[in-house]
Order: C-alpha cells, then structure tokens, then sequence
C-alpha cells in the first residue's frame, strides 16, 4: 500500500478489508494526535488509553467516519470527546505536578530543551518550566485552542467547525492566550 | 495589547494569512514591540511542543490486532453472502424446472423428498456458519480482553 494515499482512501481501504491501512493511518498521526492527549491529559497512560480508544472505535465502527470529511477533524473531534468523556468520568482533570509525581511524567517533562548542551541545562529547564508555567496560566478555553491549532493541523475555520463556535471566537481565544504567553514569558521570550 | 492586532497575528504566525494581511500585519510589527514579543513567545512555547512519537508499541500491536480481527469478519461476511446466494439459486433451480408437474408438487413425492433434502442441506450450512460466527465473536472478545490488558500493562 503506497502511502502516498490520502487518509480518506486509507479509510477506504480499511473499510474495504485491508487493515494495514490503518496502520499506515496511525503512523501518519501518531505523533500529532499522540501529543495532543498528553497535553491535555497531562499523563502519558491516559493518553495511551484514549489514543487506544480513538482508533478502535473507527475499528469498531468504520462508517463513523466519513470520506466527505477532513480525517484530521474526526481523529481530534473524537480524541477530544473521548478526553471530556474521561474527565467526567474522573470527575475533574487530575492535577498532575509539572515534573510528575515521581511515577508518571508530568507535562513538563514532555517540554523540549530548546537549546542542547549540559552547560545551558539549568537554563533550559529553567525555560521549560517557564513555558509550563505560562501554558498553565492559560484559561481551558485557550489551551484548548491553542493545543488543537498546534497539533491537529487544522485551520481555525475548521477549528471553530469542529467545536461549533464562530471563528470570531476561536480567533479571540487564540489572540488572548498569545498575549498571556507574551507577558508571562516576557521579552526574554526573543 | 491594544493595537488591535492580536487575532490577525495568529492568522499570520499559523500560516493562514493571505498575502494582502501578511504584509499588513509585517508592515504593523515594524512599529508594535508588543506584537513582535507575543510572535517571538508563540514561536518559543511551539518550538517546546514538539509532537512525541506517539504511544508505545503495545498500543499500536493491540489496535492492529482488533483492526486484523474485524477486516477478518468483512471477509467472513462476503462468503456468508456468497452461499446464501448459491443456496438460493438451488432452490430457484429446483422449481424452474419442476414443470407442467408444478401443480402435482405438493403430492410429487420424489421432489418433495429432493427439496426435503435441499431444506436439510441449507440448515446445515446454517448450522455451520452460526458455528463459525459464534467462534468469531469469541475470538473477537478475547481480542478484546487481550487488548485491555495489553493496555493496562502498556
């Protein structure tokens, strides 16, 4: 199977009988997909489960999906469904230690050093706390924007398609959140 | 930031911007230290997010293993279908050429006997596709447990 296949052929395919398609879906937005529910989850096990639970319920139900759509708005549309699901289930988002809880990861640690090398480690770490800390700040609504902007690829009209909110909104949201990161992270952010 | 630039400034940072906004949006960043330091924080905080690898492999073998057990049960369905339409052509066949004894069919014990013997041939086959498919389920739902553990130990 070549993989220079849309995703919605890929969709096609697997509902035709071939499951190495949806192999080749996985591999094309593991990451992506995969980054977004550990942001939002804040523990990679959670994000092991619902990534698990995202792709088989196309397994289970391939027709949810359909060709006329975006694949990458019903992956996340689902993804997000399914994290608000567990978060009601868990009665409220777990709140997990920046640096984890000796256990599990926390987000900070899935946070890139920006520059490599032992002598600026203290700094990067200094900065990726920094960055937490301001993503932190954000309000839900932000950091739901701007995790679903980052890592899903979708514009912010297919974005605000996607929530059922005016462009206008989701546009808003984004232009606060990038004002709160400006002035928590400070000019030292250039 | 009270230039008013914020949302034409995520437009123009993600990409979206057409050409006529970009340039307007550089041209106002020559003059806005505010909107030049909020570009500089979206770019660092992205640069910090990078998308991981995904799950491990034992998240992705547990969904290929579901994936591979319910193409199996199309290609199932496809066969199922397959010798319903055999059977219902015997049958068709069967009265096509009954003829002008079609109205002795009922005391026509010879054919009577054959269809008794098409009858049992098709609840047969039935038998053996319940069978089957009753394996599948089975083997579907141990997939399915295989699955959850795989995830819990994962």
């Amino acid at each position: 199977m070549p993989e220079e296949l849309t995703d919605a052929q890929l969709v096609a395919a697997f509902k035709g009988g071939d499951a190495e398609a949806l192999g080749l879906l996985m591999e094309r937005h593991k990451g992506p997909l995969y980054g977004y529910l550990l942001r939002l989850t804040g523990r990679a096990d959670a994000a092991d489960d619902l990534f698990q639970e995202v792709f088989l319920k196309l397994v289970r139900n391939p027709g949810s999906y359909s060709e006329k759509e975006k694949f990458a708005a019903w992956l996340f549309t689902v993804a997000r469904n399914a994290a608000m699901d567990r978060f009601r289930r868990e009665g409220a988002r777990a709140e997990v230690p920046l640096e984890g809880d000796g256990e599990k990861p926390g987000p900070a640690d899935f946070t890139a050093s920006p520059e490599p090398g032992p002598a600026a480690a203290a700094e990067n770490a200094e900065l990726a706390s920094r960055i937490e800390r301001a993503l932190a700040a954000l309000s839900e609504d932000q950091r739901e924007i701007f995790y679903l902007r980052h890592y899903s690829g979708l514009s912010f009209k297919e974005i605000a398609e996607m929530l059922g909110l005016p462009i206008g909104t989701v546009l808003a949201r984004m232009s606060r959140a990038g004002e709160k990161l400006r002035k928590i992270l400070g000019p030292g952010a250039q | 930031m009270n230039c008013g630039y914020g949302e034409k400034l995520a437009l123009y940072f993600y990409g979206e911007a057409a050409p006529a906004l970009r340039a307007e949006v550089e041209g106002h960043m020559k003059d806005c230290a505010d909107c030049r330091a909020e570009l500089a924080a979206l770019a660092r905080v992205s640069a910090a997010l990078p998308a991981p690898e995904g799950p491990g492999p034992a998240v992705l073998a547990a969904v290929m293993a579901a994936a591979r057990a319910a193409r199996r049960g199309v290609v199932f369905g496809w066969r199922e279908a397959l010798l319903s339409g055999a059977l219902a052509s015997v049958l068709a066949g069967v009265f096509a050429f009954s003829g002008p004894a079609r109205t002795e069919l009922a005391w026509n014990s010879g054919l009577d006997s054959g269809l008794d013997s098409v009858e049992y041939s098709v609840y047969q086959a039935q038998d053996e596709l319940s069978a089957s498919a009753g394996d599948w389920d089975y083997r579907y739902s141990e997939l399915e447990d295989e699955s959850s553990n795989a995830a819990e130990n994962a």
